[in-house]
């Protein structure tokens, strides 16, 4: 069952029951399996689904294995998430702790096995949405990252940078209001859903910007004209599914 | 003052948590269901409000862990997590409001269990501990251990094999007896490592419940004893110290005197005293005798 000793990934590196191991590596190491990690993070706003969906397009069309997956999607926790937020049980524990199980269900069954099989793998956020929005609730910054300790190191994390501002325009022109969690509304920093977004927002952003240096994020201005931007991605994912052995389906 | 294990929550503040926070572990089998109900009883007979609670309680996470646990396709990773969760959501939303009410909080089970559980299924030791740095040190910690022959039997003869109490996440190969002995012989081994670390008290739980049950009610006495004793002596000392008390608070060191049931923290009030101009409420309390 599993993964070769050698391998060292959180808590998957241990891979005989009853027989745990102590992990000596505190610090996570980029994964040693034949497939592919590329994920997106950014405010809401920034535009990273847009690039994940062009970049997603552009790697099946060159005969890769893709496989997207999402944040909070987990079909085995995301009916406990839905209840949570709906009837707002969540405080920053509980929203920090489920997200996690969320990620760690989708973790274990599809990003895991699939990076073994040699695909390649989009995320649409990683742990790095909850390293800045468990923070900017107040969580302990530490013990959010311990958290995480089970995560699969990705081979390139984007990041979106953007203005606040411009962040919020694109949202206002796509819709209207802000949801209760995504606004920070439960923090009661304003009783406006508008300026709660924008202070919560704010406050992620000094979270993100902190970890460009920490997790090595590669940033991505996501002011530029959408063409450029994707242009900019593809030759820094190229640079890595070219020397890989990422996997393709027989012509 | 209260502690948690190294982390404090947003929001969760530990200095009027009075009430006692007291946990029964242990294994499968072991009784602690039984030993909770008739310790709830008790201790409301004794005029004591008591919350019990126990794992999967939770409004959050409680449906969700079940219904994940009925595909048998819960990983590892997830397990454990979905069970943290289900732990905080009841220790914000439960435990810590019923000990700063002054509750007596019984909880079947806390965060051992969960590092027990979560260790024999491959986890790494330090990366479940860090998350219950945010649970709260309790009282006390009552560890019901029953030797492995005695769990199988009480187990499977009562209520038979269920999957993930086999362990069968982990042996899905082996037949569910043999399966059911791994699986609780490791968790065993866990708790009995716990059980030094965490400074469990352990109680035979081979006994029967009344035996068992009647060694609990001695600990708690004294753990209760030992609160009201401590208080008792912090009001000895404000009075001998000159400071003005409550009428209460004089009433109750009068009737204690009466009692004499503190006979030792009198003379040791008295000598204070004597060292001392001989004033203060404290005197009055202590002439009745």
């Amino acid at each position: 069952m599993g993964i070769s000793p050698g391998i060292r990934n959180g808590p998957f590196e241990v891979c005989t029951p009853l027989q745990p191991a102590v992990s000596t590596a505190k610090k996570r190491g980029e994964h040693r399996f034949p497939g592919k990690l590329f994920v997106v993070e950014g405010i809401d706003g920034s535009g990273k689904s847009t690039q994940l969906s062009l970049l997603h397009k552009w790697l099946e069309s060159r005969g890769y294995g893709v496989v997207f997956s999402e944040w909070n999607s987990s079909p085995l926790v995301k009916d406990t998430t839905k209840l949570g937020k709906k009837k707002k049980l969540l405080t920053p524990a509980t929203f920090s702790l489920i997200h996690s199980t969320d990620f760690a269900d989708r973790t274990e069954r599809s990003i895991l096995p699939l990076l073994k099989a040699g695909a390649v793998v989009l995320c649409d956020r990683y742990m790095y949405t909850a390293f800045a929005r468990d923070v900017a609730r107040g969580m302990d910054r530490e013990w959010v990252r311990d958290l995480y300790g089970f995560a699969i190191e990705p081979t390139v994390a984007f990041y979106f940078r953007v203005p606040l501002e411009t962040a919020i325009g694109r949202l206002l022109d796509a819709r209207d209001g802000f949801k209760f969690y995504e606004a920070g509304m439960d923090l009661g920093l304003s009783d406006d859903a508008e300026e709660s977004f924008r202070l919560f927002q704010g406050r992620i952003i000094n979270e993100y910007e902190k970890m460009i240096p920490e997790f090595g994020l590669t940033v991505i201005d996501a002011t530029l004209p959408i063409e450029i931007q994707q242009s900019r991605v593809r030759e820094i994912v190229k640079s890595h599914v070219a020397t890989g052995t990422g996997w393709r389906p027989e012509p | 003052m209260r502690e948690t294990y190294g982390k404090l929550l947003p929001e969760m503040k530990l200095a009027d948590l009075t009430g006692k926070l007291i946990v029964i572990e242990g294994t499968d089998g072991a009784g602690r269901s039984t030993q909770i109900d008739l310790l709830k009883s008790w201790l409301e007979e004794l005029g004591h409000a008591v919350l019990d609670t126990g794992m999967t309680r939770s409004t959050l996470a409680g449906n969700g862990i079940r219904r994940a646990k009925e595909g048998n396709n819960l990983g590892r990773v997830t397990q454990s997590l979905f069970y943290a969760t289900d732990f905080v959501d009841r220790l914000e939303n439960e435990i810590v409001p019923a000990l700063r009410a002054g509750f007596i909080v019984l909880t079947d089970r806390y965060v051992y269990s969960l590092m027990a559980r979560a260790m024999v299924r491959g986890m790494d030791p330090q990366w479940i501990r860090s998350i219950f740095r945010v649970a709260l040190k309790p009282d006390a910690v009552f560890y019901l251990r029953l030797g492995i022959e005695q769990l199988v039997r009480r187990v499977v003869f009562s209520r038979g094999f269920d999957y993930w109490e086999s362990g069968m996440d982990l042996f899905p190969g082996h037949d569910m007896y043999d399966s059911f002995c791994n699986y609780q012989a490791a968790l065993l081994r866990e708790f009995d490592r716990l059980s030094e670390e965490f400074k469990f008290e352990t109680v035979d739980a081979s006994a029967d419940a009344e035996t068992v049950f009647w060694q609990l009610k001695g600990e708690i006495l004294r753990l209760l004893e030992g609160d009201s004793r401590k208080t008792f002596l912090s009001m000895l000392a404000r009075g001998a110290a000159g400071h003005p008390l409550q009428k209460a608070e004089e009433e109750a060191i009068a009737a204690a005197a009466r009692r004499q049931s503190v006979t030792g923290d009198l003379e040791f009030v008295s000598q204070a005293f004597a060292a001392q101009a001989p004033h203060g409420n404290g005197q009055a309390a202590i002439r009745q005798k």
